[in-house]
C-alpha cells in the first residue's frame, strides 16, 4: 500500500503510507510535499524542529484500543506560554489518531466530524465565537469544561500528515476536559474547523516499542 | 532495496545549554521543549526560552538560596529516577512557608517534591477530577478524602531552575486540601484553571535513600502524615492476642501434670461412711493448685459424697475440699431420661510445697424416690463391686500469672495507643474543620 516517490526537491525517496495522509515533510530537505493524482508537488519548506527531550519519535510503535500503531508524523505547536507536540499515529487498521504531548502528559485524540457535535455552545465556538475558560457543557452525556482557549501557531512538522502544516500557520484552539480523563480539542482557522475527542493516556499503557533514547536516562522498564 | 547499513542512532542529548542574558552564566536546560521559564542558577534572573532567542523576563541579582537538593541532582523514588530541575518557595502571604522541587524524567513527565515543616511528599498532577461524596468528603480513583484546609492562598516567594509554565514571584493561587492517611489531595485555582495534585507522603527513610535528606522532627504532624503507631498497633495487637491465646492454651494443657490415678476403693453396700488414705502426693512448687477427680462407674440413681483432705505429713497442715457425684435415670411418658454425672471434679488452690496424704471420706447413697426399688441394693449391690476411683492432677500456672502476662502484653500496646491518639489529635487539630473524635483511618 505504501507509495514510494522521489522528492521533487532533492530526489530522496519519500514514502506515503495512507491515502488519508497526502502531506509529508521530506526527511532530508524538509520540503513540505503534497501528493495528488498528478504526482508529488512541493508546497513549501518546514522550519527545523527545535531541540526537545520528548521520549516519542517517528517509528515508535505501540498499542491502543486493541490496535497496534506506528508514530509516522509530528506537528509542533506553540502558544504564548509554551509549546507541545502532536504525534500522528497510523493504526494497523488504517485509522489514524493524534498523541498530544504537553507538560509531560499524553492525550490520545481522534478526529470527529464537527457536524455530528450537538452541543450548541461548542457549535457556536466552531462558528467563530470565543470560548471562555471554565465554561461547562454537556458533550455526549459527559460534562466537559473549557480548560483553555488560545491562539496557537505551528512551529514545525515532520513525517506524514493529514494536512499541510506550514510553519507560522495560526489557529484558534480550545481544549476541553472531562471529569474522568476525557479530553477534546476544537481548532479553527478562517477556512476550516476540526474537532478531536479522546482521553488522557500514560506512555506505559501504550506499551511503546522504540522509544527515543535520551542520553543519561534509562529507558523505563515497560519499554524494555 | 539495500539493507540499511547505517550505524545505530546516537541517543538524543539530554540537556541544552544557553547563556543567561543578564549575567552571562551558562544555564543548562534539562527539559528542553517543555520548559518555558528558567531562573538562572547564578543570578536568579528569569529567562523565557519559548523563543530560540532567550529573553530576559526579570533581572535579579539576589542571594541564591542554598538548596537541600541542588538542581540537577538525581534520585530514585518509588522505582523511578528523577532529576530536580526547578525550585519554588511558597507561602500564605509570608506565613507557613514551604518548598517545592520540580522533578523531571523524560519518560515519566513531572512530579513535585514538596517539603512542609520537615515532612516530604511527592505530588502528581491528576488528569481526572474528584467527585463529591458529602459536604466534606471527596472520592477520586476509588480513594476517599476528608476536607482539611479551606480557603488558602499560596504565593510564590522565590524561584530557581526551570518550569513548564511562566512562573513569577508574587503569583498567587487559591488552595484547598483534602486528606486520607498517607495522601493529601490539593486543589489550586487561578483565574483560568483548576488543577488537582495527589501528594503521597514520603517516609524520612525514602527521602534519605533517594536524595540523602536528613530526617527532621515534625510536630504537630502533617495533615496526611500516617501515625507511626498506627501500623505498629495493628500488628502489635495481633501478635499480643496470639501470644495470649498461646499462653492460655499452654496453661490449660501443659500447665501442670496430667491426671494420674491415686487409688480405687470399694463402696459398702450398707451405705456407711468410709475412709481411705491415698498418697504420698509430692507437690514440688512453692504453690500450686491440686485438682481431684472422682469417677464412680457403677453409679445409677444415687450419689456419693466425697470429703477430701490433703494433709501435709510434717506440718499436719490440712487443705480440704468437698465433692459429690450423682446420677439419676428413669423412664417417663417422654421416654428414657438421665441427669447428673458419674464424675465429680474439685480443685484446691494455692497448696504449698510438701509431701501430702490424701484422705478421702466418702458415703454412698441410694435414691429411695426411684419407683419402688428403694428396698433393693440398686447400684450399691456388692455383686456389681461398685468402686470409687480418684485421680489427681497438679496445676502450675495460675490465673494471676496469666493476668500478669496479659498486663505485660497490653502495656506496650496501651502506650502505643495513647501515643497514636495524641498523634491523631495533634494532626487533626491543624485542620480548618472541627476535629471529630472518630478515627478516619480507611
Amino acid at each position: 500500500m505504501s507509495l514510494h516517490l522521489p522528492c521533487p526537491n532533492c530526489g530522496a525517496d519519500v514514502v506515503f503510507r495512507s491515502p488519508a495522509l497526502p502531506n509529508r515533510v521530506c526527511d532530508y530537505c524538509r520540503s513540505m510535499l503534497v501528493r495528488s493524482d498528478a504526482g508529488v508537488a512541493k508546497v513549501g519548506e518546514v522550519a527545523a524542529l527545535p531541540f526537545d527531550v520528548s521520549p516519542v519519535q517517528i517509528g515508535m510503535r505501540g498499542r491502543a484500543d486493541d490496535n497496534g500503531f506506528e508514530v509516522i508524523g509530528r506537528v509542533r505547536w506553540a502558544w504564548t506560554d509554551g509549546a507541545w507536540n502532536e504525534w500522528l499515529l497510523l493504526f494497523d487498521d488504517g485509522a489514524n489518531a493524534w498523541l498530544g504531548e504537553a507538560m509531560g502528559q499524553f492525550m490520545l485524540l481522534r478526529e470527529q466530524p464537527i457536524g455530528k457535535v450537538r452541543t450548541r455552545a461548542l457549535r457556536e465556538i466552531a462558528n467563530g465565537k470565543d470560548a471562555r475558560p471554565g465554561t461547562e457543557f454537556q458533550l455526549d452525556q459527559e460534562k466537559m469544561v473549557v480548560a483553555d482557549a488560545r491562539e496557537v501557531v505551528c512551529v514545525a512538522a515532520e513525517g506524514e500528515l493529514p494536512f499541510t502544516a506550514r510553519s507560522g500557520w495560526r489557529l484558534y484552539s480550545v481544549d476541553l476536559r472531562g471529569r474522568h480523563g476525557q479530553c477534546a480539542t476544537l481548532q479553527r482557522d478562517d477556512q476550516e474547523v476540526t474537532f478531536y475527542k479522546g482521553r488522557y493516556v500514560t506512555l506505559a499503557e501504550l506499551a511503546p516499542r522504540g522509544l527515543r533514547a535520551i542520553e543519561g536516562w534509562t529507558l523505563p522498564s515497560y519499554a524494555a | 532495496m539495500q539493507p540499511d547499513t547505517a550505524i545505530e542512532p546516537q541517543p538524543a542529548p539530554a540537556a541544552r545549554a544557553l547563556t543567561c542574558p543578564s549575567c552571562g552564566g551558562s544555564v543548562a536546560l534539562r527539559a528542553a521543549g517543555y520548559t518555558v521559564h528558567v531562573a538562572c542558577q547564578y543570578c536568579s534572573s528569569i529567562l523565557d526560552v519559548t523563543d530560540p532567542q532567550v529573553k530576559l523576563v526579570t533581572a535579579y541579582n539576589q542571594h541564591l538560596a542554598e538548596l537541600e537538593i541542588p538542581l540537577g541532582t538525581r534520585g530514585v523514588l518509588r522505582g523511578v529516577e528523577w532529576e530536580a530541575i526547578g525550585y519554588l518557595q511558597r507561602s500564605e502571604d509570608g506565613d507557613y512557608g514551604w518548598e517545592e522541587y520540580l522533578l523531571f524524567n523524560p519518560y515519566h513527565g513531572y512530579r513535585w517534591l514538596v517539603k512542609v515543616r520537615g515532612g516530604w511528599s511527592m505530588g502528581e498532577a491528576l488528569t481526572v477530577t474528584p467527585d463529591w461524596l458529602s459536604y466534606d468528603q471527596l472520592v477520586v480513583n476509588g480513594e476517599n478524602y476528608t476536607h482539611f484546609f479551606a480557603d488558602g492562598e499560596a504565593r510564590v516567594d522565590y524561584v530557581l531552575g526551570e518550569f513548564y509554565w511562566r512562573v513569577a514571584v508574587g503569583e498567587r493561587v487559591k488552595t484547598a486540601d483534602w486528606v486520607r492517611s498517607g495522601v493529601m489531595l490539593s486543589r489550586e485555582e487561578n483565574a483560568s484553571e483548576v488543577s488537582w495534585t495527589r501528594n503521597a507522603w514520603l517516609a524520612p527513610a525514602e527521602m534519605r535513600k533517594a536524595f540523602a535528606i536528613r530526617p527532621e522532627a515534625i510536630w504537630p504532624p502533617l495533615p496526611h502524615q500516617p501515625s507511626p503507631w498506627g501500623a505498629w498497633l495493628r500488628t502489635g495487637a495481633k501478635i499480643g492476642a496470639l501470644a495470649f491465646a498461646f499462653l492460655l492454651v499452654f496453661a490449660l494443657f501443659f500447665g501442670g501434670t496430667s491426671w494420674t490415678a491415686a487409688g480405687s476403693f470399694p463402696v459398702a453396700a450398707d451405705g456407711r461412711e468410709q475412709s481411705v488414705t491415698l498418697g504420698p502426693i509430692v507437690l514440688p512448687h512453692r504453690y500450686q493448685s491440686v485438682h481431684l477427680r472422682a469417677d464412680v462407674p457403677q453409679l445409677e440413681n444415687g450419689w456419693v459424697d466425697l470429703d477430701y483432705s490433703l494433709v501435709e505429713r510434717k506440718t499436719q497442715q490440712v487443705y480440704e475440699a468437698y465433692g459429690a457425684a450423682e446420677r439419676y435415670s428413669g423412664t417417663d411418658f417422654d421416654g428414657p431420661w438421665s441427669e447428673g454425672s458419674r464424675k465429680a471434679e474439685v480443685s484446691i488452690a494455692s497448696v504449698p510445697v510438701g509431701t501430702y496424704d490424701l484422705v478421702v471420706e466418702y458415703k454412698a447413697n441410694r435414691w429411695s424416690g426411684a419407683s419402688g426399688y428403694a428396698e433393693t441394693a440398686g447400684w450399691m449391690d456388692p455383686a456389681a463391686a461398685p468402686v470409687v476411683q480418684v485421680e489427681v492432677r497438679r496445676g502450675a500456672v495460675y490465673g494471676s500469672n496469666l493476668l500478669i502476662a496479659l498486663l505485660l502484653l497490653a502495656a506496650p500496646l496501651g502506650l502505643a495507643l495513647i501515643w497514636h491518639l495524641a498523634f491523631e489529635t495533634a494532626r487533626k487539630s491543624e485542620s480548618d474543620f472541627a476535629p471529630s473524635g472518630e478515627d478516619d483511618d480507611e
